[in-house]
């Protein structure tokens, strides 16, 4: 029952053959298997994907962002990096977004090198890691200092898949593997698998971004299909091997990619990163809302507008972005319509006249301001006779769009 | 040898025709046929998937207009002829789409001006070219009227149609054989409803391109992505009542607060970076007409197109 339900592993049953195994593993597994990256606080889980549409489902784990650091660089320049990575943070729509972790490159090909830049990272900050090294000596000097904390190391090819095996069983690393085709991907993670190593992320080695989209999208078709069980892990993306990395960032984003690698990024192109990830990898099950309650735009006195919407938590931070820049203060009353914009909230019912009336007593608004005038969004107008009937305060209809409610306050707004 | 991945598709996208050139009774220098994809984008095994088209937008009223690329445009925002050539010949777009947001004055009334600066535009870039008309449903059908007159034979893309404000706009696009965009609100079965209104008074299927509605990155975009996700599905699943091209006008993405309150040295970057974003995502998800209103992002977007086209060995 336990296999079934993917709540334990098969390689736990000492009977079973080869091929029952096989024939068990493929059925009972989730279609891309779940690796975890790093240990600790920040350390993340990607795969166990199950869908090529979030609409279908969603999208459950979202791809880790790795800053680049190079062992070319001074111990200074490296911490820098590696405290960005630890420290920046977005925050939109009440979540706090932040990178992942470093990718440390071992550009000289020497162990010394390399073992002082991955040093310098570790001593910054106990992030989730890729370790990238051509060289098997570098890697082995880089895993004596943070084998332990599960760290990303690549990329196995069929050339050197047996040495770097070796290193990520004896670490308890994750493992990049390398091809181009997915026949050779394929082959790749079973060779790996037969060398004891399970937990791998296929890097497509892409040389154009529509290399990467069509292989990702392949790979992870014949996963959750599961045709082919051998291509069931997450993917790797390096954005540094393209002219405009952004590009390869957004489409790694919405195509797939679980692990990104990337030089670090300016400030436009971080938000623009995290937001697109937050967007793509928000649940479209289950709206993120806004706990209903009265809440206060600048420092609003006793003749402040209150403004009444919807707790869909797009609308509460569209339209207090678009208050706050008005510089007018006033009060944002915010309704239990279950996350229901205003369109779907009036059409299904939700929105309605004792839901406004009940929400005016209980944040107790009558306390907060002398006047009884209530300002409710352009569509819903329909319910305004009744939310002046059954609250008797006055009703505003405000505009449909929350861009012009700056332009509304100044031409209708009186107390 | 694992096979290529199959996803059981029967449909195609249909096609829609851009722009007449001499041959075909207009004065664009290209024409475009948009549409005919039979898989996902950029997913075609025999052919290349057609490379989405950059719209570049300018106005006729600037103060309706993002400050950001009014300053960055400086004195050609007050010429939208010379708007439009330079989007031709220096910023590099496919389409130039002219936003009439001088009808968003109080009771604008001025037809004979929006007449002018249609035909100002029309003979100063040899694009084909999308009109945004009115924004007031009261003077719509005359608006539309004029536009379609004085675009005869060019084959234009007028926008927009929604649902209870369609009936000039497609009187205009039947009269004088121009497509339209037809928009609805990030829902797939609103868009097919509305398809099938146009369809009952006569447009035909290839003469309509869909905009599902583009939230701003960061402001819903995840519903405008799978929305037309869903369309592009439902097309190739053989659903002719959605298998039109669709059009990505992410307006807002210049007005949201990331942007807006973005300070002087970055704003510009940002404002690209955001355009940029949200229209290579939405490309991915199936649009095959993005608009931009940024002179930077056209051309940093055309790159990215060629190489998402572009597969190695």
């Amino acid at each position: 029952m336990k296999l079934a339900a993917g709540k334990a592993d098969l390689d736990l049953c000492p009977y079973l053959d080869d091929k029952a195994k096989a024939v068990l593993g493929a059925t009972t597994r989730p279609p891309i298997k779940l690796v975890k990256i790093g240990v600790g606080e920040r350390s993340f889980s990607i795969g166990e994907e199950f869908v090529l549409y979030r609409h279908d489902k969603t999208f459950y784990h979202p791809p880790g962002i790795m800053f680049t650091v190079s062992d070319t660089q001074s111990d200074d320049e490296i911490s820098a990096v590696t405290a960005r990575v630890r420290d920046e943070t977005l925050t939109r729509v009440g979540a706090d977004l932040k990178f992942n972790g470093t990718a440390i490159v071992n550009t000289t090909g020497t162990a010394e090198a390399y073992a002082r830049a991955v040093a310098a990272v570790e001593k910054t900050a106990g992030l989730p890691g890729v370790l990238i090294s051509e060289n098997p000596q570098a890697l082995a000097a880089a895993l004596v200092l943070c084998g332990s904390y599960r760290p990303l190391i690549g990329a196995a090819t069929p050339e050197n898949y047996k040495q770097m095996c070796a290193l990520a069983k004896q670490h308890g690393c994750r493992l990049v593997v390398r091809e181009p085709t997915l026949d050779g991907l394929a082959k790749l993670t079973k060779d790996c698998a037969a060398e004891g190593v399970t937990n791998v992320v296929l890097d497509v080695a892409p040389e154009t971004v529509g290399d990467y989209l069509y292989r990702s999208t392949a790979i992870r078709q014949l996963a959750i299909t599961r045709e082919i069980p051998d291509l069931g892990f997450p993917v790797y993306l390096d954005a540094t091997a393209f002219e405009d990395q952004d590009a390869a960032i957004a489409l790694g984003i919405v195509k797939y990619a679980s692990v990104i690698v990337t030089s670090p990024l300016s400030q436009p192109s971080a938000k623009a990163a995290l937001t697109l990830r937050q967007n793509i990898y928000t649940d479209p099950q289950k709206p993120i809302q806004m706990n209903p309650g009265l809440y206060r735009v600048g420092t609003p006195g006793k003749d402040a507008p209150v403004l009444m919407t919807v707790n869909f938590s797009l609308t509460y931070f569209t339209l207090q972005g678009y208050l706050e820049s008005t510089r007018i203060p006033c009060f944002m009353l915010i309704v239990d319509t279950e996350g229901l914009s205003v369109l779907t909230s009036v059409a299904a019912g939700k929105l309605n006249e004792s839901l406004v009336r009940d929400a005016i007593k209980k944040f107790g608004v009558e306390n907060e301001v002398s006047h009884r005038k209530l300002i409710i969004p352009g569509y819903a107008a329909p319910l305004s006779g009744r939310i002046e009937e059954a609250t008797r305060w006055k009703v505003l209809v405000g505009p449909r769009d929350a861009a012009e409610i700056g332009d509304f306050l100044m031409q209708e707004w009186k107390p | 040898m694992i096979p290529e991945p199959h996803f059981g598709w029967t449909g195609t996208v249909g096609e829609v025709i851009l722009g007449a050139t001499h041959s075909d009774g207009g004065t664009r220098s290209r024409s475009y046929t948009i549409g005919g994809g039979t898989s996902l984008p950029f997913m075609e095994k025999e052919k290349k998937s057609s490379s989405p088209l950059v719209a570049f937008e300018i106005c006729d009223d600037p103060r309706f207009w993002s400050p950001i690329v009014n300053d960055f445009c400086g004195d050609l925002i007050h010429d939208p002829g010379a708007w439009a050539k330079t989007a031709e010949t220096a910023y590099g777009a496919d389409l130039v789409r002219l936003c009439l947001t001088s009808t968003k004055q109080r009771d604008f009334s001025d037809i004979v001006s929006l007449e002018k600066i249609t035909e100002t535009v029309l003979s100063s870039t040899t694009l084909p070219l999308i009109i945004e008309g009115s924004n007031e449903p009261k003077i719509d059908s005359e608006v539309f009227q004029k536009c379609g007159e004085i675009g005869q034979g060019e084959r234009l893309l007028l926008g927009t149609a929604e649902a209870g404000r369609y009936r000039s706009i497609a009187a205009a696009a039947l009269a004088y054989n121009h497509a339209i965009i037809a928009q609805s609100p990030i829902d797939i079965n609103l868009a097919k409803q509305l398809n099938i209104l146009l369809k009952e008074i006569g447009v035909p299927r290839d003469h309509i391109v869909i905009d599902p509605y583009t939230g701003a990155l960061g402001y819903g975009f995840e519903y405008s992505f799978s929305a037309m996700e869903r369309i592009r599905f439902s097309a190739l699943k053989g659903d002719v009542d959605l298998a039109m091209p669709m059009i990505c006008a992410p307006s807002d993405s210049l007005t949201i607060k990331e942007v807006r309150e973005a300070d002087a040295s970055t704003r510009n970057a940002i404002a690209v970076e955001w355009e940029f974003t949200t229209s290579l995502a939405a490309a991915v998800a199936g649009a095959e007409i993005v608009c931009v209103r940024h002179p930077d992002t056209v051309k940093r977007l055309k790159k990215a197109f060629v190489s998402l086209n572009t597969r190695g060995a």
